[in-house]
């Protein structure tokens, strides 16, 4: 039998939130100099993140290589089918297997993955990413729970924090990037041969929602601890590379872009405001409290629902007039504006982007914003444009894709998207073999 | 057809013992949280999100998302949608109250665990008196709930004070959903016998319950904690200021030096009127504050006079029967009175009789406890209820135990006065505001005073039971003073029926509304 050492194995590092740009910008200056001798030596695309561009989806999709409407991920939250009830959908929810339980003959190491909890039994080690709230339920096997603890393992930085002080939070982010790096060291000692080995930073998306004005402008109170952040990071990904064998391949990638907010829409306000939603007379504002007069609906960050008769309890549009519904929908945000510019740049219908056996769950539409305007579907929402304490967003086109070895650039499409990532892997396998 | 709406039926996870309370997430910022979890943000995009212990397929969710009423683990009964199966802890449960209460809720689908260390047993002993309805030993209790009821009751013989660590390991094998505390000493005049009696009681009740305060916040912190108070926390303010429920309504002010501030939502004063009620403020005060650190959630239950016999449950056999206690420190007045009247003892008015107090039947109180077990508070939430059903005067409560001994059972009954040996005012104002338990949990008293007495006589006139009072008769008439001294107290005057002095009259009449 061949060792799998000798086959080659595949390592994957995901950098939450990390735009094209960006891994640009550090590498040409010299400051990620890791990532500088990889992208000399490997390939280095931008990719398209999911539609809507939010981790739970892309990371999803990343690990199934499967759209919503395959994998039944449509966002952080959803109605509980037949109400108005929110819930939040997690990895018992994914309705398509990830590439580890596929390939199941495999041994497989994944460690922070987003939407991966409460963890679930595979052929390797499992420690969930956010939202994963209990250590306890976010590890398999559970018997690695008190080898964590006593690393002080921490799945996400507490951004509570970053509402009291920033320094605290700035504090908690280092730590938990510390705790992650001591895990996966100890992680790739003492498991046993593996053929994936997979670790996300996501301290860096954390970092950009709350402090991306301070890496963009370079006399910023943080912006050197912005850049050590990621200084730390290179690093890791250096020590990864000086312990991978010649055989294995490394994959480098982002599940989204990140970009500078300038004002937060929100969306059901403008849908409240011109008469598609109206919720209930002296209840609280709340997804319950939908009126049957209700035409139509969001849900973060920018999906749209028909209010359809038969779908939902206060459900008023009828079945033949959703159409038309769509097209008013579609009139209505083409013309929202800020200052003369229109907010929305692309409206995607479901059929656009969706198919597959929880289409139905879909939403009817898709909005993307223009840069610097953050879509949000806060149906309690007092004003149409707001200001709050984040300086940065995501973004969807400029997510990026690092494959180590130019001899693989026939394998990584020239415009891939995260749904790509699970194809890309197997063929680096095939190759291999 | 539309069910009718429970008074439960609109509380949320959010209230609910069955969740773990997970976390913060802030979807804008990819942000999660796990400290102060159970503090609701201003900001609305902020989840809390849950975990259920009961439906662990829901995940993460939102707990104000799903409702008793829509829950499937939540079913209908009399008092409220009570959780199927229900894991209740009751500490006392050996008690007059406790194990009246465990036959009711086991009777209710709960599944009924319990402590106590027959202290209760230990006090009447001590004093040379015993409960006059006679008590099975706690293994024919049980086996007897079993045999005639079909209840299990998961017992544990322990101290909640000396036995600390073996109450945290029954709490976490049993992983209560509401735990009743009735595991004090109940008595004002027990705690006023010597120094020794009163810092029994205080130690006891005071530090019993600030170690059960621990162990709920290491073990199971989304419980609430149901605990026995008492109306005797507020006294009886001579300014005639309403008896609120626990804390000043929104709208009450405070002015002075021709300024206002809102009172709206401060603990009211508290008066307490002997060592043992002392020791039931100090408790509202440890509640209190567990609850503001902790987030840990309960009702105090200021509780009026206790009185009666009957539950269905506890009269379906002689061996199943609670306590009943009628001697002087541990009888209450109305089951003293209906003891003496049974034995042709004259009823004892302490002082002029015009004391008010607030009263609840034994079957009422079981009702009201099921009711808010039904309901627990939300996590943080200190909440208080004046547990009542009516008010009167001691010497109304006398004439009506006089009027059925005489008329039903024809029992030549009087009625006397007696020094008083208690330091307390004899005729008061007294407007009790006991609104929370019949406006929001649905309490319809059922039984009356009248009615409870009757079938109270009709127990005590059973000859073993009267030949039990008639043995320990000499312990009803007080001797313990507050004052210390240690001497019976002497009879002032022996009233005839219905006679009340013209001076009396007109100044009980100008507190009564």
């Amino acid at each position: 039998m061949i060792a799998r050492k000798d086959k080659g194995r595949t390592v994957i590092v995901g950098l939450d939130g990390v735009p094209y740009g960006v891994i640009k910008h550090l590498t040409d200056t010299g400051l990620m100099k890791n990532l500088v001798h990889i992208i000399e030596g490997g390939v280095f695309r931008q990719m398209g993140s999911s539609i809507p561009e939010i981790s739970s989806i892309a990371w999803s999709s990343i690990i199934t290589g499967k759209n919503p409407g395959e994998h039944g991920i449509y966002g952080f939250m959803d109605l509980t089918p037949g109400t108005y009830r929110l819930f939040f959908p997690n990895f018992f929810n994914l309705k398509s297997s990830p590439f580890w339980n596929i390939e199941n003959n495999k041994r497989s190491i994944i460690i922070n993955v987003p939407s991966t909890y409460p963890a679930r039994e595979l052929n390797g080690v499992l420690i969930s990413g956010f939202v994963a709230l209990n250590i306890n339920k976010a590890v398999y096997p559970p018997e690695l729970v008190p080898k964590l603890m006593e690393m002080d393992y921490q799945i996400d930085v507490d951004s509570n924090k970053a509402h009291k002080s920033m320094d605290f939070f700035l504090k908690d982010l280092d730590k938990t990037l510390k705790s992650r790096i001591k895990a996966y060291r100890y992680l790739w000692d003492s498991q046993e041969e593996w053929d994936t080995f997979m670790l996300v930073f996501t301290g860096t998306d954390r970092l950009f929602h709350f402090l991306w004005n301070a890496y963009e402008n370079t006399t910023h109170k943080y912006h050197e601890i912005v850049l050590d952040h990621f200084r730390q990071i290179d690093m890791a990904i250096g020590e990864i590379l000086d312990r991978m064998d010649d055989n294995d391949t490394l994959v480098l990638l982002s599940d989204h872009g990140f970009e500078a907010l300038d004002v937060e829409v929100n969306i059901n306000y403008y849908l409240k405001e011109n008469g598609f939603l109206a919720l209930k007379d002296g209840k609280e504002d709340n997804f319950k409290n939908i009126d049957s007069s209700t035409k139509a609906f969001a849900l973060d960050p920018s999906r749209v629902y028909v209010n359809l008769q038969g779908k939902y309890p206060a459900g008023s549009v009828k079945p033949e007039d959703k159409g038309r519904v769509i097209e008013d929908l579609i009139s209505l945000f083409e013309s929202l504006q800020i200052d003369h510019r229109k907010v929305i740049k692309t409206i995607f219908r479901s059929q656009e982007i969706y198919h597959g056996p929880y289409f139905d769950q879909a939403p009817d539409l898709v909005l993307l914003s223009n840069k610097g305007l953050n879509l949000r579907a806060n149906i309690k929402a007092k004003n149409l444009f707001d200001k709050g304490v984040f300086t940065g967003k995501h973004s969807q086109e400029n997510a990026f894709l690092i494959v180590k070895g130019r001899e693989n650039d026939d394998i990584v499409p020239d415009m891939p998207t995260v749904a790509d990532i699970v194809t890309i892997k197997d063929k680096l396998n095939l190759k291999r073999s | 057809m539309e069910q009718i709406k429970l008074h439960n039926s609109d509380l949320t996870c959010w209230n609910c013992p069955a969740i773990d309370l997970a976390g913060k997430v802030d979807f804008r910022a990819c942000g999660q949280s796990t400290t102060e979890l159970a503090k609701l943000s201003d900001d609305s995009e902020t989840y809390i999100m849950a975990e259920c212990h009961r439906r662990p397929e829901l995940g993460l969710f939102d707990p104000m998302g799903i409702t008793f009423e829509e829950c499937p683990e939540w079913r209908r009964t009399p008092y409220g949608y009570m959780l199927k199966d229900m894991r209740v802890m009751i500490l006392g449960i050996d008690g007059y109250l406790g194990w009246t209460l465990a036959l009711w809720l086991g009777k209710l689908g709960c599944n009924v665990n319990g402590v106590d260390n027959f202290s209760r047993r230990d006090w009447l002993k001590e004093r040379g008196a015993h409960t006059v309805v006679p008590i099975s030993r706690m293994t024919e209790r049980l086996s007897t709930a079993k045999e005639i009821l079909d209840i299990n009751i998961n017992f544990r013989q322990l101290d909640i004070l000396d036995d600390r660590e073996r109450l945290k390991e029954f709490i976490d094998e049993v992983k209560p959903e509401a735990v009743v505390h009735y595991g004090e000493c109940p008595s004002a005049p027990y705690s006023m016998i010597d120094v020794e009696h009163a810092i029994g009681v205080q130690k006891n009740n005071v530090l019993g319950t600030l170690g059960v305060l621990f162990s709920m916040r290491n073990i199971v912190p989304e419980t609430s904690l149901i605990k026995l108070g008492t109306m005797g926390e507020y006294g009886t303010p001579l300014t005639g200021r309403p008896l609120f429920e626990g804390m000043f309504p929104a709208d009450a002010v405070l002015k002075w030096d021709n300024r206002e501030w809102s009172l709206g939502g401060e603990l009211t004063p508290r008066d307490p009127v002997s060592f043992y009620h002392v020791s039931k403020v100090q408790d509202t005060y440890n509640i209190v504050e567990a609850c503001k650190y902790w987030w840990l959630r309960s009702y105090d239950v200021m509780q009026g006079v206790i009185y009666g016999v009957y539950t269905d449950q506890v009269s379906a056999d002689p061996r199943l029967r609670t306590r009943l206690d009628i001697d002087e420190w541990f009888g209450t007045v109305i089951n003293r009175f209906v003891a003496q009247a049974v034995i042709g003892l004259p009823l004892t008015l302490y002082g002029a009789g015009e004391q008010i107090r607030g009263f609840i039947a034994l079957e009422d109180a079981m009702q009201c406890m099921a009711r808010l077990i039904a309901s627990p508070p939300e996590p943080g939430q200190y909440a208080v209820v004046n547990q009542m059903s009516g008010y009167y005067s001691l010497r109304e409560v006398a004439e009506t135990v006089a009027k059925i001994g005489r008329s039903e059972f024809n029992l030549p009954v009087k009625i006397q006065r007696l020094e008083n040996p208690r330091v307390e005012s004899e005729r008061h104002p007294f407007e009790p505001i006991y609104e929370n338990l019949p406006k929001r949990y649905g309490f319809k008293p059922r039984v009356t005073l009248e009615q409870e007495i009757y079938r109270m006589l009709e127990l005590l006139t059973q000859p073993e039971i009267k030949k039990r009072m008639e043995e320990k008769r000499h312990h009803i008439v007080p001797k313990t003073w507050w004052s210390g001294e240690k001497r019976l107290v002497e009879t002032i005057e022996i009233l005839e029926s219905g006679s009340q002095s013209t001076m009396e009259e007109e100044k009980s009449a100008t507190y009564r509304r």
